[in-house]
Order: structure tokens, then sequence, then C-alpha cells
């Protein structure tokens, strides 16, 4: 009832504007949904962010240092790629899953990946994104619990890939 | 739960059967080595699983007394590509103990999961198979 009393409190100043509310909409209803309805511009609550979004900001950040590593060590093209490719196919599919379109690059503070370009700091940065998705796993509900799991197996294999 | 810890149980059986046929075509010290170890890993596996059902009182099937291989293996190239598979098979049966479990024994199998994507990966490299990695380990092609 707290929020109710505040309502009306605040309401209280426009006393015409609620009393035409009353009258075209009931009084109850303008009481107790008036001020949002009519009066807030206020945006929208942030919404929670999707535990799947840290997992997401790592595969996408982790195939762009592959490529990068790829432009800057032409060499290691048949080793590499393969594996920025199975972090683009589990970025689709996270992004189908939260439900908003794929970014098309990394947020640049995504993770520590975004600046791995040898051999042995992509493999850093595979088992640190590993941990990240074996954390995700653990408390994901049972219907993400397998892709989350697949995840993390992968990016185990693909530090074993760089050994 | 039960139901998906006897299907890793009976893929650790088969893993252990087919080691003991892979190890008879390796040669190099490398490979026995490496055959050596994920045949103790999956017993350490089939202990755990045969306590964990003993635990939650549940009865699994017995292990067959044979199997029969995907493929006759006659060589190091058949036994490593006999690995794969297996390893790869082990992977497709603790998958889908994960979202049946959750809290520490969802880690354990996520773990053993995992452990046995990265021996296929191991397996891939050996036999230089390529790729070596795949984008989702445990899940059926």
């Amino acid at each position: 009832m707290v929020l109710t009393g505040a309502v009306l409190q605040s309401c209280d100043m426009g006393h015409s504007r609620r009393w035409v509310l009353g009258t075209a909409a009931g009084v109850g209803a303008a009481a107790l949904t008036g001020c949002g309805l009519f009066d807030s511009d206020d945006p929208e609550p942030p919404k929670a962010p999707d535990p799947l979004e840290p997992v997401l900001a790592e595969a996408l950040a982790l195939a762009a240092a592959y490529d990068q590593a790829v432009v800057t060590q032409p060499g290691l093209r048949t080793r590499l790629a393969p594996l920025a490719e199975d972090h683009r196919t589990h970025a689709a599919e996270l992004s189908r899953l939260i439900g908003e379109p794929m970014p098309s690059a990394p947020a640049p503070s995504a993770s520590a990946a975004a600046a791995a370009t040898t051999v042995a700091a992509l493999r850093q940065a595979e088992q640190a994104a590993q941990r990240t998705a074996v954390a995700a796993c653990k408390v994901a509900p049972a219907d993400r619990a397998g892709l989350l799991g697949s995840i993390a197996a992968c990016r185990a294999t693909h530090a074993e890939a760089l050994r | 739960m039960n139901e998906q810890l006897g299907a890793a149980l009976a893929a650790e059986e088969a893993a252990i059967y087919a080691y003991g046929v892979i190890g008879v075509h390796l040669n190099s010290s490398g490979d026995i080595a490496e055959a050596r170890a994920a045949e103790q890993a999956h017993r350490r596996k089939r202990d755990y699983l045969v306590g964990r059902l003993s635990q939650l009182k549940a009865s699994a099937a017995p292990s067959p007394a044979g199997y029969e291989l995907p493929f006759p293996v006659t060589d190091r190239a058949t036994a490593l590509k006999l690995a794969i598979q297996v390893e790869d098979g082990v992977a497709q049966a603790w998958r889908p103990v994960l979202p049946a479990t959750e809290g520490a024994d969802r880690g354990t199998a996520l773990a053993h999961l995992t452990e046995a994507a990265v021996r296929a990966t191991r397996w891939r490299r050996l036999a230089e198979v390529s790729p070596a990695t795949m984008a989702w380990p445990g899940r059926p092609e």
C-alpha cells in the first residue's frame, strides 16, 4: 500500500487532470495507474543481462582475436581458422538463445582475449573463457546445461590444440 | 539422473574394452602412454559411476561379455580412428547427464565430458586429423 500512497500523493498535484481521468477511466484505475501511464516518460527499467552474455562476449572476442592473429601470422591460418569458426558457431547459437541479433563486433572491454594474438596468449584466453563457460554451466537451468557444457569442453579442446 | 548415469557407465565400459584392442596395435611410446593414461582415466570414471549409482540405489545393466567393434582394427591408423570414436562417444554419453543433474554432480559430469573431448582432440592430432576440434563436443552429430 506504500506504493499506492505515493502514487496518490504525486498525482494530487494535477487535481483537475485526475478528475478528467477519473471520469474517463474510473477513479480507481486512475489512482492506481494514472501516473505511470500518462505522466511518466521514464525509460523502462533495464532488463537484467542474460547470463549467457559473458559467454557470448568471449566467443566473439576469441573469434576476433584468431582473425587478427591470422592477419599478422598467415602461416597459422590452417591451425587457427577452424578454432575461430567454432567460436562463431557458438556466438550464433548464444545470440539466438539470448534473443538479440549478434553484434557485429565484440565490445572493446569484452575480454582480455581481444588483445591475444600469440599462440600462448590465445591459449590462456581459451582457458579463461573455459572457466567462464564452466561457471555458467554449473548454475544454468537444465535446458541450457548441455549447450554451455559443450562450449566449455570445446574451449578446453582449443587450449589443447594450441599446446 | 540414473538413466543418464547408466548410459555413461555403459560408454565408459565400452571405452575400457576398446582401449584393450587399441593398445595392441600401437608401437610408439607416445601412443602407448596416451592409450594407457586414457584407459586408466576411463577405469576411474567407471568406478565413480558404479559408486554413485550404488549410492542412488540404482542398478545398472550388466556390462556385455563382448563388444562388436564398429570396424576392424588392424593397424595404428584404425586403432587411432577407434580411439577418436570412443572418446567422442564417451563425451556424447556424459553430455545428457548435465541437464539431469545439479551442483557437484553436474560439475563432475562436465569435467568428464571435457576430459573425453580433450582426449579426442589429442588423438586427432596424433592421427593428423584436421580439424582437431569440433564446435559441440558431446552433441550427437
